[in-house]
């Protein structure tokens, strides 16, 4: 098991109909990665995502969450993960730490006591007194920070985000990338799918961008400045 | 796991303003009807009892009088109320519950309260059955359509899928919790049953009602699981909230609505029944021309005669030691019971055969199953009716042999003026239903439980077989 890759996807394709979202990618991604997917909307970056869930069947291929198979034990696979949509749903009539004790518990079947709740949500960015209070009335970046919250508490190994960020304001982006910081050097590996050039090159270790369901080009954000990075996406976008 | 789910559920419902209004006002409902119900059966109770002892007490004080005319005077007696009526009325309101026990003629029942109202009244019977077969579906309906919808069209199914939660554990949390919600309304409307009951003054048969009212409850439950069950189905397999509220709208309309009232037509076609008119036209027909139409009244008569004559070794009437008069309408009343029993037979033959088919159409409304279950376990079904009716008139032939064995061995042919007594009539003992035992009533209810069971597995076939949602 530590010889096999948090996320690995081998030729892994998805075809509906006669239209390929995802067309043969392979893709390694290690403990302490974070893996930025750039694309426009239908490059297949959600599509990769749902194959890494089991949430959509691979037309061929496999994708690998620490070396299981996700098609062969859903459950087993998911084990590892936590995963962070656009935007994080919660039960309106329950309060944060209500939510995070239902999540979590299901995720891994303990019972955590309420000061370590308090201190996960306290860790995602939450201030303690907001605990206790209904996420009703919660913006979309307290939302988040309870999906991180989640995260922490599964003590997950992967992370899987669908453009977390989007419709976050500047500061609540930039708190969330300190997050995804922190949890990185906890030894996570994190495949996140986003529009933000910005926070990939900021918060992530690697980029790929893709095009029509294809990785058309990956590279380590630590070779590549920001105004290249623009130049290198948009050369990608023009035909 | 399911403990979880089942505990956050409930969460969920108390919280829910709508939840807290809905069960209120069921238990509220539920509270009137019960009370209505109590207050009803009693007050009738009371009257029935009365009434019947205030018969009995003319039919003793009736003073001298010629036996015959005795039998023509007659008395009435009513079929007491069951201790469960109050929570169904059941058919009581249809077929009556009193009758006149007479010479010559099994009677109909009167005091139908039906008769005196609208059809629309049909509707409005207000008992807690209604609420219990009409209401608490509605309540769960409402509050279980969006267990699986809401989570799908909201994204936090799409999470706890994500998290590695399997479907079935999450149907199971589901069920339990929902079960649990609904019984924070249900326990205590049991609890004013039971204190009802066991406040009730008419409580004959102690174990049997304990156990009729148990197995009230057992069927109830039963139904209701399925309609809970049916609802999670539908939630878990509709692409929305909106689709799983329209199709269990459409569900609880065919259930409580629709398929009732079509069922009763059918039956009705199915196994016509005849009309009253129609139906006394057959029975004075047959008692006149003889049940195969060959065997006429003078022709009866002429063979009594001679059966009696020789009987008593004589050649004449006059010379008989006994009144024949007597043994004629004696004869006559024992044919004319060959014709009832023939034409009573078959009229509750055939609302048997009607029942049958409603209990049967349960497959399509398992309301039907449970209210025949429920009318039955309550005694006002109409298979109690029958076994009344049938204790009622085998007293009145006893009865009325009894007049006619008395006038035939104290007189002569002839002496019509001659009168019995005035002590005499107390000596014939009052009459006392024998209400069936529960075991007797189920018999008739293999049909409606056969339903009920059939809809439980369909129910948890189609709940278990739901495919992992398409979340994405």
């Amino acid at each position: 098991m530590t010889t096999a890759p948090r996320l690995a996807a081998r030729a892994l394709t998805k075809s509906y109909g006669p239209a390929t979202a995802l067309d043969r990618l392979d893709l390694e991604i290690g403990a302490g990665d974070v893996y930025c997917l750039l694309g426009a909307n239908g490059a297949g970056k959600t599509t990769t995502i749902n194959l890494f869930l089991n949430f959509v069947a691979p037309t061929s291929g496999q994708a690998l969450v620490c070396g299981i198979d996700v098609t062969k034990d859903p459950l087993g696979s998911k084990r590892h993960i936590a995963y962070i949509p656009e935007t994080v749903m919660l039960y309106r009539q329950l309060t944060a730490l209500e939510n995070l004790d239902y999540f979590a518990g299901l995720a891994t079947g303990e019972q955590f006591p309420r000061d370590q709740l308090v201190q996960f949500l306290v860790e995602a960015g939450l201030r303690a007194d907001q605990a206790d209070q209904r996420v009703g009335g919660f913006s979309k970046g307290m939302r988040q920070k309870v999906g991180i919250a989640i995260a922490i508490a599964k003590r997950a190994d992967v992370l899987l985000l669908d453009e977390p960020t989007s419709g976050l304001d500047p500061k609540a982006s930039n708190e969330f990338s300190e997050l995804i910081g922190q949890i990185r050097q906890r030894g996570a590996a994190i495949l996140m799918a986003t529009h933000d050039l910005f926070r990939a090159k900021e918060s992530g270790t690697r980029v790929g961008i893709m095009k029509h369901g294809a990785l058309v080009a990956q590279m380590d954000t630590a070779e590549i400045g920001h105004a290249d990075l623009e130049r290198l996406y948009l050369a990608h976008m023009k035909d | 796991m399911i403990r979880r789910i089942a505990v956050k559920e409930m969460t969920e419902m108390f919280r829910d303003g709508r939840f807290r209004w809905a069960s209120a006002l069921l238990l509220g409902l539920m509270l009137v009807a019960l009370a209505t119900g109590a207050t009803n059966s009693r007050a009738l109770a009371r009257e029935h009892d009365a009434a019947q002892e205030t018969m009995r007490g003319f039919w003793v004080n009736q003073g001298a009088k010629n036996p015959h005319s005795a039998a023509h005077y007659g008395l009435w007696v009513f079929k007491p109320k069951m201790p469960l009526s109050f929570v169904d009325y059941g058919v009581d309101n249809y077929t009556g519950v009193t009758t006149w026990l007479e010479a010559h003629k099994q009677n109909e029942f009167t005091r139908r309260p039906a008769m005196d109202q609208a059809s629309v009244a049909r509707f409005g019977e207000w008992t807690a059955a209604a609420v219990l077969q009409l209401l608490v579906p509605l309540l769960i309906v409402m509050l279980a359509f969006p267990a699986f919808a809401g989570e799908r069209e909201t994204g936090t199914l799409r999470q706890l899928v994500a998290l590695g939660v399997p479907m079935r554990t999450l149907m199971m949390g589901k069920a339990i919790g929902l079960a649990s919600a609904l019984a924070a309304v249900l326990v205590p409307a049991t609890i004013l049953g039971v204190g009802t009951l066991a406040l009730g003054a008419n409580f004959g048969r102690g174990t049997d009602d304990v156990l009729r009212f148990a197995a009230m409850i057992g069927a109830y439950l039963l139904y209701f699981t399925v309609v809970l069950v049916i609802a999670l189905a539908v939630s878990a397999r509709s692409t929305g909230v909106r689709i799983a509220l329209l199709t269990l709208l459409a569900f609880w309309t065919v259930n409580s609505l629709v398929a009732p009232r079509a069922v009763a037509d059918l039956a009705r076609r199915a196994y016509p029944t005849p009309s009253s008119f129609a139906f006394l036209a057959g029975v004075q027909r047959d008692t006149e021309r003889g049940l195969d139409g060959h065997n006429p009244a003078d022709a009866r008569r002429k063979a009594v005669e001679e059966q009696a004559l020789r009987e008593y070794r004589t050649i004449s009437l006059d010379a008989l030691p006994v009144n024949f008069d007597a043994i004629a309408m004696q004869a006559s009343e024992e044919y004319a019971n060959t014709v009832f029993d023939k034409h009573f037979g078959d009229l509750y033959d055939q609302y048997r055969a009607q029942n049958t088919l409603t209990q049967w159409s349960g497959l399509v409304s398992p309301l039907l199953a449970v209210r025949s279950l429920s009318m039955g376990l309550a005694g006002t079904d109409i298979e109690q009716h029958r076994d009344f009716a049938v204790q009622a008139e085998l007293y009145r032939r006893g009865l009325i042999k009894w007049t006619n064995n008395y006038f035939r061995d104290n007189t002569r042919t002839g002496e019509w003026d001659w009168k019995a007594p005035p002590e005499l009539w107390a000596r014939y003992q009052s009459f006392v239903y024998d209400a069936p035992g529960m075991s007797q009533t189920l018999r008739h209810q293999g049909a409606a439980l056969s339903v009920l069971a059939i809809w439980l597995m369909v129910a948890l076939g189609l709940l278990w077989s739901t495919p992992a949602p398409r979340v994405a």
